[in-house]
């Protein structure tokens, strides 16, 4: 009997972003959907129930001697259990630490079978304190990595910065990560239906949330150390080639390269061919059919650290017929 | 009498069984001391208790004694009743008509695995990086762990416990004497853990696809690879020759006998299944096994003869535990669906 895939939702932010008034918010108000949160503190939130399960973020690392190839094993445990309920879900949160690498949380969706059986990784959506981010831009890599890693942003606290201060934070985000989609918030109110169950890991609506997505073929920002880029082209793709080259990259560059995802026109192909991935993980599949009209072109993008634009350029247009 | 599997009968028609629609997920199944009854640890929070003798009448539902899932039932070592473990911290002891006593709650934390010894009467309970044992009435803690603990087992003669987690294996010794506890490195996360009944090895499952086992004497370890999905079912046989483990399609043993099991292909035999074995269980006495599939298939095979017989066909809900009768003429399985089956071998 096939089980429908319950949709995770990662939620990322600083400490003191705004985290926890929205978990609250998504425990108490009336909205006549059933979620499970997976909290870091407890005790912590307003609510204590059932519906609240305590993790302590046990990252391990895999076997492979990889740095970036890392797991939550307790996420993988907890998830087991929740399915061993009568009650079922519509839809699973997992709060990491304000300090918290988004990768292995993501990662784990990638790499456990149970887990991509029942479950799926919906988005990460990532709480940014509007006063306090450019702050805690220099203080360590992780306010710059959740930003990175998000496919959803909440800029939060809006009513503590003026005009100016906010469009400068929202200008340092777009620099980051000009595809995740943000919502300015105060005290984390937002419709739910726009942080949940937003299919953005889904291979097929990888078009569908990023309306602009094959719009944009430009590098956004050379002097930014984490940033995205884009690279696109009308010519067709050579399978076997780009398959070599997308490997030998990710092994070598794979934990600095946070998300990446793309279409491809394979030469020859009546359907797109479409992946996304995690640092060195990744899940591809073919999507929809080209129609006789449509523009065959291919587009990948890249988040990550110290990316090499003309160097990645180059080595896509190797694979290209 | 004897379980025969070249009758006739088991190539004709399914053994006669009791099956029951719980409708909540079953997490464990035991049967208790005496083999008089059999409890199943549902995803309502009731454990069911039905008698082993599948014509006796059973009760109905039960009344839910854990918030959440029951995540783990086994035999109480001193009495006719259970022991069980919910998501909501607590480890009760359950008479043999139900009535719950609790021994101790962790707020906060799951008790997912449980292991109780015959003999010592002790019962040991995994409660986030900590073990629990409770023994003569005292409750002790062993731990914390560098991680949560992910299974537990007891040594054959119950002085020992080995806790299974990120990184290896932690074996403690839990007798008046306190010694610092050994470990056994290896990395990753192991998830599932099982001592062999004569006390030698400690076998892990691993999130890696593989397992890994550790020789106690020599403090030396072993790894055998190559199968598609985690082993989280491991079981020895009675004589501590074999090993099974679940995720292949047929029963798969490796020999412990001899010089062991390194280099050398694990035996693998019976009809293949539907799937992949989620589930597999050595009889208590005999060279048997029964082995539970991610299809919902059961089957019960010979080691001696290399022969399999179906116990229940595949209808699309993964069997998630199985237990054995003290006496081996009985075996109780529960699905992901929620069906409770005791299956009477005696044919
Ligand atoms: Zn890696
Ligand atoms: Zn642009």
């Amino acid at each position: 009997m096939a089980q429908a895939q319950v949709p995770v939702t990662v939620l990322t932010g600083y400490l003191g972003a705004g985290k926890t008034t929205l978990l609250n918010r998504i425990l108490s108000e009336q909205h006549g959907k059933k979620y499970a949160v997976i909290v870091n503190e407890f005790g912590e939130l307003g609510v204590d129930n059932d519906l609240v399960v305590n993790a302590d973020e046990e990252v391990f690392e895999m076997n492979n001697g990889c740095i970036c190839c890392t797991v939550r094993g307790d996420l993988i445990r907890i998830i087991e259990g929740l399915m061993k309920r009568k009650d079922k879900f519509d839809g699973i949160l997992v709060e990491t630490t304000g300090l918290a690498d988004p990768g292995p949380v993501a990662q784990t969706f990638f790499t456990d079978d149970d887990v991509k059986a029942r479950t799926r990784l919906d988005a990460i959506v990532t709480v940014v304190d509007a006063k306090h981010f450019l702050g805690q831009l220099g203080q360590g890599s992780e306010a710059e990595e959740q930003v990175a890693f998000a496919d959803v942003i909440l800029l939060n606290k809006t009513d503590l910065v003026s005009p100016e201060e906010l469009a400068k934070v929202e200008g340092k985000i777009t620099a980051i990560n000009p595809y995740a989609r943000i919502h300015k918030t105060q005290k984390s109110q937002i419709e739910l239906a726009a942080i949940l169950d937003k299919g953005a890991f889904d291979l097929n609506r990888i078009l569908e949330f990023e309306p602009d997505f094959l719009e944009h073929g430009h590098d956004h920002n050379h002097e930014e150390e984490v940033k995205s880029l884009s690279i696109t082209s009308d010519r067709s793709v050579d399978p076997e080639k780009f398959q070599k080259w997308m490997g030998a990259l990710l092994q070598l560059r794979g934990a600095d390269i946070f998300r990446s995802k793309g279409i491809l026109a394979i030469d020859g192909a009546p359907r797109r061919y479409v992946y996304q991935g995690v640092h060195m993980m990744m899940d591809s599949d073919w999507g929809s059919p080209w129609n006789a009209n449509d523009k065959r072109a291919s587009k990948l993008v890249f988040i990550g650290r110290n990316l090499d634009g003309d160097n990645l350029k180059r080595g896509f247009e190797d694979c290209l017929k | 009498m004897k379980i025969d599997l070249s009758n006739p009968a088991w190539r004709q028609t399914l053994p006669p069984a009791r099956s029951i629609a719980a409708d909540a997920p079953v997490a464990a199944t035991a049967f208790s001391r005496d083999g008089t009854s059999v409890a199943f640890a549902l995803g309502d929070g009731s454990v069911r208790i039905l008698p082993a003798d599948i014509a006796a009448p059973a009760a109905g539902a039960a009344d839910p004694v854990h918030g959440g899932a029951v995540l783990a039932v086994v035999a109480d070592p001193a009495g006719d009743g259970f022991v069980s473990g919910g998501d909501d911290g607590r480890l009760l002891r359950l008479a043999a008509d139900g009535t719950a006593t609790e021994f101790f709650h962790q707020k906060g934390k799951w008790i997912d695995h449980l292991a109780a010894h015959k003999a010592t009467g002790a019962i040991a309970a995994s409660a986030g990086k900590s073990a629990f044992v409770v023994k003569d009435g005292e409750v002790r803690e062993f731990g914390p762990h560098q991680s949560t603990v992910a299974d537990l087992d007891f040594s054959k003669d119950g002085g020992r416990l080995a806790c299974a987690h990120y990184g290896g294996v932690t074996v403690w010794s839990i007798g008046q004497v306190t010694l610092p506890p050994r470990r056994f490195a290896w990395r990753g996360s192991h998830v599932a853990l099982r001592w062999s009944t004569d006390g030698k090895f400690i076998a892990t499952g691993t999130q890696e696809n593989d397992i890994h086992v550790w020789r106690m004497a020599q403090a030396t370890d072993m790894r055998m690879q190559g199968y598609p999905a985690k082993v989280k079912s491991l079981s020895w046989t009675a004589d501590a020759r074999f090993l099974y483990t679940s995720s292949q399609p047929v029963f798969t043993a490796w020999s412990f006998s001899g010089k062991g099991p390194e280099g050398k292909p694990p035996l693998q035999f019976g009809e293949e299944g539907a799937g992949l074995l989620s589930v597999v269980a050595a009889h208590p006495t005999a060279e048997f096994v029964a082995g539970g599939y991610d299809s919902g298939e059961l089957q019960l095979g010979d080691i001696k003869t290399k022969r399999s017989v179906a116990l229940k066909m595949a209808d699309g809900s993964a069997i998630t535990c199985l237990a054995w009768s003290p006496d081996g003429f009985r075996l109780a399985a529960g699905n992901e669906r929620g069906d409770l089956l005791v299956v009477d071998l005696r044919r």
